[in-house]
């Protein structure tokens, strides 16, 4: 017999647990159990917590099973619809980057193209006359970036508006 | 299986139509609803008792039966799927103890175990008060071994902790609720 146990704790644990604690125990058991500091812990505690049991299970007003069933289907459908999407968001994250990488490589490669045309622009599109006299015409430059960045924003703005719509 | 042909099985909840399909979910409906009947009242019970909050046990008792559904591993017997769903039910507590603790009006701590207390048996009502100076792990040991019955090993499954450490575990956790029991709780 260890401190943390009796070797008769078995026993009264099976007849705990099977309902025969006390009416079908042996009397020379019911005096070991009152004798035993372990064993009639064990009895004390088992009994309470039954007893707890018992009642506490009948406390409780459970949502029907139907609706976590269909909570459960709802949600193991959109894990589903999920996993199937994760390679077609891949897809999309990768041909994003490389459309990124080409419009800089052509961006660097036709530098010395684009930027003559948006040193011709101003005149192709009479710009010029939109400015006050009072500004040096080289700065029209300034006004048609700022425009052009400003309406990309917005163009990314709408379209993740409307993905998100959908 | 191309994911072109998944597509409109999964749309349509198809529970078949995924790789390694949970077997938990194929569990129908009527299986599924025999079974919540069987467990969900001594689950509710656990999770109760053991976390004090009523409120509580009534939110985890549905998650652990979605994830139960919704789960990957298979589950041999009502036995195992039972122990399966304390696990799941355990590892909610642990999430929630482990959670920022935000205090509520609304919170009802033994509230629920003490108004019914006149028809309960001494000892059980006094679990109440003797529950509420044990700690949690203290108080999820004591009631998956005394009220639900499972062995060291099984306990060891459901909580994670180390079989070897159950039996002492247990030992200190049961000689503290039975001197509290005797005192009234007061100890």
């Amino acid at each position: 017999m260890s401190p943390f146990s009796c070797t008769r704790e078995r026993e009264v644990s099976d007849l705990l647990h099977n309902g025969y604690w006390p009416q079908a125990c042996p009397g020379e058991l019911r005096a070991h159990v009152a004798s035993c500091r372990i064993c009639s812990d064990l009895v004390l505690v088992t009994g309470s917590f039954q007893s707890a049991r018992r009642q506490t299970a009948e406390l409780p007003r459970l949502e029907p099973a139907g609706a976590i069933w269909w909570r459960a289907q709802l949600r193991r459908r959109n894990v589903a619809i999920e996993k199937v999407g994760r390679p077609i968001v891949g897809a999309q994250i990768f041909a994003v980057i490389m459309t990124l990488v080409v419009v800089a490589a052509m961006a660097i490669w036709q530098f010395g193209n684009w930027s003559a045309w948006f040193a011709d622009l101003p005149g192709a599109l009479h710009l010029t006359a939109l400015i006050p006299s009072s500004m040096p015409e080289n700065s029209v430059l300034w006004i048609i970036v700022p425009v052009i960045t400003t309406i990309a924003l917005l163009s990314g703005i709408v379209v993740y508006l409307t993905s998100e719509k959908q | 299986m191309s994911w072109e042909s998944i597509i409109p099985n999964v749309l349509a909840g198809d529970p078949q139509s995924l790789a390694g399909a949970a077997p938990a979910a194929i569990m129908d409906n009527e299986q599924f609803a025999a079974f919540y009947a069987r467990s969900a009242r001594s689950l509710w019970a656990y999770l109760a008792r053991v976390s004090r909050d009523p409120g509580l046990a009534d939110d985890l008792t549905q998650e652990a039966y979605v994830r139960f559904l919704c789960a990957d591993h298979p589950q041999d017997g009502e036995v195992a799927a039972r122990r399966y769903l304390f696990k799941i039910a355990t590892n909610l507590l642990r999430d929630h103890w482990r959670r920022p603790q935000s205090s509520s009006i609304d919170e009802l701590p033994e509230a629920v175990f003490a108004a019914s207390s006149e028809i309960q048996s001494d000892s059980a009502a006094m679990l109440g008060p003797a529950m509420a100076r044990m700690r949690p792990r203290d108080r999820q040991l004591l009631w998956l071994a005394y009220a639900e019955g499972y062995s060291h090993h099984e306990i060891a499954q459901i909580t994670g902790l180390a079989s070897a450490s159950i039996r002492l575990l247990l030992f200190r956790a049961r000689r503290k609720i039975a001197r509290l029991l005797r005192s009234g709780g007061e100890a």
